[in-house]
């Protein structure tokens, strides 16, 4: 299968300390990821490389079809290529409406000029409300989205990254500070997110790893320690010694 | 979704109102209509406060929206003053010099005529030649393009230097605040083809109306100003009021969030830059012949932080805000430095206001920004109920140093 | 009567003295009696020398009593002698010669030589030859100094011959020295001369420069023919080159009477004005003259006609060039001597850019400590706590006045300076904790709203200075062992107020590395500096941490503006002067890193001063360029400073 994202051979330091070392990682479409590993794997750190956040020292990142190098490009580019970041802090825009976030985040032409003179059209409110209708929030249109509940807000951020459609989705540990009613709504949502598209998960929380039910990838020292099922990786050695041991 | 601007923005209409009663009010009571009560003098302080409430627009656009603290817009204001100078210094001195020339026995060739008018414009700088930079001053038109068109340029350049290297918070502050003294060192200079510190002067007088009375001129500069700034308004809430408002908002608060959704940060605030100071340029431009002469002390660092400050003590992120602010502090700093503030005599120590309205002035605009971050324009939302999500000043976002709660629903 | 009295009193006097005898001064004297008398600067010149080469002992006597006017001439017979004041009326005369005195006369029987001022400089030149040999020192000095102000030729034998008896080292170093550049100029033989120069072909000074380049002075000329013999040629030119535009080349024919004048168009414009009949000149309707070429159509037909002159064509002036030699020609005769000299000036200035390199690295580092100085603290409370503030120029201008108000009390001034730093200290340390604890510590991660509130302190802390102490600078006096310089030679030379900054500087760098590194605040400061929240759980209070970091950087900038009042007025815009550059000495160097500062202002100071010297007669263009060339080199090569933070908290 043709992969839709893949690193390879790619380090990065920061002071002399190697916070990626070597690491190669591909993920096709549809497919739903999850990347565990202990404080200091270079789980961030690999998701600002991929999405152009900090230039590797060394390595390849290349995606799509069309194998473009990712490296190089400026965020906003990755972005718009199809790559959406979900920030392990809820971050909307506070000040705003959900409505307003969701518009902002929604597929459109990205222009400083096309988005100045950007009406919205009915097909894209029908749109946002559908959206709104999956993270729960269509009561909440014309709020602020500095109102919402620190769950509404992961939900809103989730919504938002839907509504950019990309191929591939990095998720940076959704379900903290969640309920668990909340974490099973997340858990849906993601599900259903990559039945149509990449999705990659970091996660701490082993129980919500378990319920999304895929591949596993642990990172550690900046480098994939193991891979499969969860099953598989928690039955490696190395892997309990260096992250579930403890 | 409301779709039109004004129904989106009630406010604008409300502003407008406002606006228009109160140009037509002083009208009515200016000595161009016969009446006594508004002296040309103060139709003209009012019509340069105008200007000045059309640039704190244009600053709020670019500091309380998009949350770059510009401190070059007055800059950009001067340069635009500057360039409508050099086409009413040059025009009229050409008027002038050519009625001299023309009663000598022999009609003057153009060469002469030029000579002339550059003897006039730069003996005081100990030159005659014109620089380059008045190639357009014989051109009404293109001196009024190049109004709109340099201080544009301008921050095109700078902008496009600063914001592609990711120059943000206060250092881009400290940089705007750098090139600003640049170019006020730059015009300082003899030799800088702008007359140096003398400046441009004489910009009342328009050329070929030395008929019509200042009265007059007066309050056709008033009246462009209220238009300007009525455009100026609108426009800017036409441009903050859409997705366009939404996303130098979601700029301003969280910078690399709205550069993970796609958008291309620099260009936004490249554009917001340019634009904003376009509108700096057209005020300036219609500020300086009421005010009748420019020098390069008027761009000096110093201004564009005053800017600053009006915009901060009227609430920045709303634009009536903006005007608010420029119009009370300026109004108020001419009243009290104009020595018509009675003096406090505190027995042991007199308080003159001549002395003491600076201190006063920064004094309070400490406590605007600790006590009051919404300037005077919060007042509105205690009037209309609408008050924003009491936080308690609590963390809002991983971006620290982002205008935070300020914004309010307009 | 009693004028009756007084004139037979005369008569009596008058015969005694003409029975006396006329001493060899006196000869001399009536020698010269026409021209004295005539007292013109013109030709006075034989009566000067005549007495002063008489090798007579009385002649320096006579020639200052010349030069201060009391030589008087009697009337009846034409003797002089030296008058000494009476009464208004009577001056005792004395003579010359004898010293004795020859009796009171009224003054209407004598004439007072009154020497112009030319002439009495003259006589002070004669006089120097005998003050050379004077034996008090001082008088000895001022001789020289007199020669070195009009270097005559001919003082070079008297001084040649005051050398040998000469006691003083340092009074015979100097007219060693002196002689070498007067034989320069007027050493008699050729060989002489150029020995002389290449002699002093290594010193730097100003007097030996000024001793060559009139040398070296040319004059450009056309000859007709060939260039005649025996004119020092310096070089050959030909018009049109950059050292002799084609328009100077011809102008120089025309002062020289070898060309015909230009009419240019102002001579076109008068003569065609003058030249109005029926409003029309040369055929052309005076209305129409409103062009060139009108003009000059005009102006060909009265050429034509003869009534005015012709034009000088392209053509006509490209011959007249062609046909003349252009030369630039040394006014000094000899060619070994200019030939000496040029080679000379150019070792000169060899070693003078040397020294002026190094005398601007000097001065370049000064500039840097003086930034480094005024930076330093804002380094600390920008650098280390993400505070900008506005008013640190405000702190350095209340040290300086804090300098102006001990000064005030204290007028011993090595005594107030010791007591104005540390109370500087107090002082600001003081204003900078109240407005952390009133201020500052509200708007913690709101930079730009601090940086506004800061500003409005800055403003109002400047008005109440003004309004305090009023607009006039201040005066805030160095300890007289600060005054003066350290000279190295003619070009390098340094104050020892800028050395005192460039030492407090480095004592600051010092002090500020032992608090960071090897105190309990330095490593609290450290310590909230890179993780707030985790120092506060190790029992850090970074409330308190913060406030006294913010108080010593505050307390620094009291200091330096001690040390800054020293050497520049004390205003209330001391500050705002500075604050710029400390921004960007701040900026540049990179945020939270002493040696980045350090290297801020080093390079600040450096470019500034290099700039300054590239283009030394425009200091605003000078600073136009350094604030362009910095904001567009910091922008595109560090945005985050010259040492920056990396890894992931960099972008955060």
């Amino acid at each position: 299968m043709k992969s839709l994202l893949e690193v390879s051979g790619v380090s990065v330091s920061f002071d002399g300390f190697k916070a990626i070392n070597n690491l190669s990682f591909a993920i096709g479409d549809a497919e739903l990821r999850a990347i565990i590993g202990p404080n200091g794997a270079g789980k961030t750190t690999f998701m600002d490389i991929v999405t152009g956040k900090t230039r590797p020292d060394e390595g390849r990142v290349l995606w799509g079809e069309a194998n473009i190098s990712l490296l190089g490009l400026s965020e906003a580019r990755i972005a718009r290529e199809g790559i959406g970041r979900k920030f392990q802090k809820p971050t909307v825009f506070e000040d705003q409406t959900v409505l307003e976030n969701l518009l902002m985040a929604l597929r459109n032409a990205r222009g400083p000029l096309q988005v100045l003179f950007y009406r919205p059209t009915p097909e894209d409110l029908d749109r946002v409300h559908e959206l709104a209708g999956e993270i729960g929030l269509l009561d909440a249109l014309d709020r602020k989205s500095g109102e919402l509940s620190h769950g509404q807000k992961q939900w809103l951020e989730i919504g938002m990254l839907l509504a950019q459609e990309p191929r591939l989705l990095l998720v940076d540990e959704p379900a903290a500070g969640m309920t668990p009613a909340e974490r099973e709504h997340t858990t849906t949502l993601l599900v259903e997110a990559a039945k149509s598209r990449a999705v990659v998960v970091i996660e701490h929380d082993m129980d919500f790893v378990r319920r999304l039910g895929c591949k596993v990838t642990v990172l550690h020292d900046g480098a994939v320690q193991a891979e499969g099922s969860l099953d598989h990786v928690t039955a490696n050695r190395k892997v309990i010694d260096v992250y579930l041991g403890r | 979704m409301p779709q039109s601007v004004i129904a989106r923005n009630p406010s604008v209409l409300v502003f407008l109102a406002i606006l228009g009663l109160f140009t037509l009010s002083v009208t009515l009571m200016s000595e161009w209509a016969g009446s006594e009560i508004v002296s040309t003098s103060f139709v003209k302080t009012l019509g340069k406060t105008l200007c000045l409430a059309l640039v704190a627009v244009a600053m709020d656009l670019v500091w309380g929206y998009a949350g770059i603290l510009s401190l070059g817009h007055f800059a950009f204001f001067g340069l635009g003053g500057y360039m409508i100078g050099m086409w009413l210094m040059y025009e009229r001195t050409h008027r002038i010099v050519a009625s001299s020339l023309a009663e000598a026995p022999i009609p003057p060739t153009e060469s002469e005529i030029a000579g002339a008018i550059g003897n006039q414009i730069f003996g005081v700088v100990g030159s005659s030649e014109f620089p380059a930079i008045w190639a357009f001053a014989d051109s009404l038109a293109l001196q009024l393009l190049l109004v709109v068109l340099v201080p544009g340029l301008f921050a095109f350049v700078f902008g496009w230097l600063a914001f592609r290297s990711r120059v943000t918070g206060v250092y881009l502050s400290i940089l705007t605040q750098a090139m600003t003294l640049a170019l006020a060192l730059y015009l300082f200079q003899n030799d800088s083809g702008l007359r140096g510190n003398n400046g441009l002067s004489g910009l009342q007088n328009l050329p070929g109306l030395d008929h019509v009375p200042q009265s007059s001129i007066s309050i056709w500069f008033f009246w462009a100003s209220a238009g300007a700034l009525a455009l100026g308004y609108v426009f800017s809430a036409w441009i903050v009021s859409g997705k366009f408002g939404s996303v130098i908002r979601g700029i301003r608060d969280n910078e690399s969030r709205v550069r993970f959704l796609g958008y291309p940060v620099e260009a936004y605030k490249l554009f917001v830059f340019t634009v904003t100071a376009m509108i700096a340029g057209i005020a300036g431009a219609l500020y300086y012949p009421q005010a009748g002469i420019i020098n390069p002390a008027e761009i000096a660092p110093i201004a564009s932080i005053y800017l600053a400050v009006w915009v901060a003590i009227g609430g920045r992120g709303r634009l009536y805000g903006a005007v608010i602010g420029a119009a009370f502090v300026s109004l108020v700093s001419s009243w009290f430095t104009g020595g018509q503030a009675p003096d406090v005599n505190l027995g042991f120590y007199t308080i003159k206001w001549v002395d003491w309205w600076l201190v006063l002035l920064g004094l309070s605009f400490v406590a605007v920004t600790l006590l009051a971050p919404k300037g005077i324009g919060g007042l509105v939302d205690l009037w209309t109920g609408r008050m924003a999500p009491d936080r308690h000043g609590a963390d809002l976002g991983p971006d620290s140093g982002s205008l935070r709660e300020a914004e309010a629903e307009q | 009567m009693r004028p009756i009295i007084l004139a037979m009193h005369v008569l009596i006097v008058s015969t005694v003295a003409t029975l006396a005898e006329t001493g060899p001064v006196q000869a001399i004297l009536q020698e010269q009696r026409d021209l004295i008398v005539k007292s013109s600067r013109k030709t006075i010149g034989p009566a000067i020398e005549a007495v002063a080469t008489s090798g007579l002992p009385e002649a320096q006597s006579v020639l200052q009593a010349w030069q201060v006017k009391n030589i008087w001439m009697r009337k009846s017979d034409g003797l002089f002698f030296l008058g000494e004041k009476i009464d208004s009326k009577t001056y005792r005369l004395i003579d010359f010669d004898s010293g004795d005195t020859v009796g009171e006369f009224p003054k209407r029987a004598l004439k007072n030589i009154k020497p112009n001022s030319g002439i009495r400089a003259l006589i002070g030149t004669a006089l120097v030859q005998f003050q050379l040999l004077d034996p008090e020192p001082d008088r000895r000095m001022a001789a020289l100094d007199a020669i070195e102000r009009s270097p005559d030729a001919s003082l070079l034998a008297p001084l040649r011959n005051s050398i040998d008896d000469e006691s003083d080292a340092e009074i015979r170093a100097r007219k060693m020295r002196i002689e070498r550049l007067l034989t320069i100029a007027h050493g008699t033989s050729v060989d002489e001369r150029v020995a002389a120069i290449e002699e002093m072909s290594t010193d730097l000074g100003v007097d030996v420069r000024a001793a060559l380049n009139p040398l070296t002075r040319t004059k450009i000329m056309a000859f007709a023919g060939d260039i005649p013999e025996g004119l020092n040629v310096a070089r050959r030119l030909s018009p049109g080159s950059d050292d002799l535009p084609r328009e100077d080349a011809y102008a120089l024919l025309v002062a020289t009477d070898l060309a015909p004048a230009i009419v240019g168009r102002d001579a076109i414009r008068d003569a065609l004005i003058a030249n109005l009949e029926d409003n029309s000149a040369g055929g052309v309707q005076a209305g129409e003259l409103g062009t060139d070429e009108a003009r000059l159509r005009a102006y060909g037909v009265l050429a034509r006609a003869g009534t005015v002159p012709p034009l000088v064509t392209d053509a006509e002036m490209d011959a007249a060039l062609d046909a003349h030699i252009f030369a630039a020609v040394y006014a000094e005769a000899s060619s070994a001597v200019t030939a000496a000299a040029e080679s000379a000036l150019v070792r000169i200035a060899n070693r003078v850019g040397i020294s002026q390199g190094a005398d601007l690295a000097l001065d370049a580092l000064s500039l840097a400590s003086i930034y480094f100085l005024a930076a330093i603290g804002l380094a600390i409370t920008f650098g280390v706590m993400g505070v900008i503030n506005m008013a640190h120029g405000e702190f350095i201008m209340m040290g300086a006045y804090t300098g102006y108000v001990v000064q005030q009390f204290i007028p011993h001034h090595t005594v107030s300076i010791l007591v104005a730093v540390p109370l500087a200290f107090v002082v600001t340390f003081g204003a900078g904790v109240a407005m952390e604890r009133l201020v500052i510590r509200w708007l913690y991660n709101r930079p730009l709203e601090t940086l506004l509130a800061t500003f409005g302190i800055s403003i109002a802390l400047q008005q109440l200075a003004k309004n305090i102490f009023g607009t006039q600078a201040r005066p805030l006096t160095s300890p007289s062992w600060l005054d003066g310089a350290w000279v190295v030679n003619d070009v390098i030379s340094i104050s020892h107020i800028r050395i005192a900054i460039f030492v407090l500087a480095l004592i600051f760098l010092g002090v500020f590395l032992f608090i960071m590194h090897r105190t309990r605040l330095g490593l609290e400061t450290r310590a909230v500096t890179q993780n707030r929240r985790m120092a506060a759980t190790m029992g850090i209070n970074p409330d308190r941490v913060n406030m006294l970091t913010f108080g010593l950087g505050s307390g620094i900038a009291g200091i330096a503006g001690v040390a800054i009042g020293l050497y520049a007025k004390v205003t209330s815009d001391l500050g705002a002067d500075y604050i710029v550059q400390s921004f960007m000495t701040v900026v540049v160097g990179g945020v939270g890193n002493i040696w980045g500062t350090l290297l801020g202002a080093t390079g600040i100071g450096f470019l500034q001063k290099g700039i300054e010297w590239f283009n030394p007669s425009n200091t605003l263009a000078a600073q136009t360029y350094m604030i362009i060339f910095i904001i567009v080199v910091f922008i595109q090569l560090r945005p985050q400073g010259i040492i920056a933070l990396k890894g992931r908290a960099a972008g955060d």
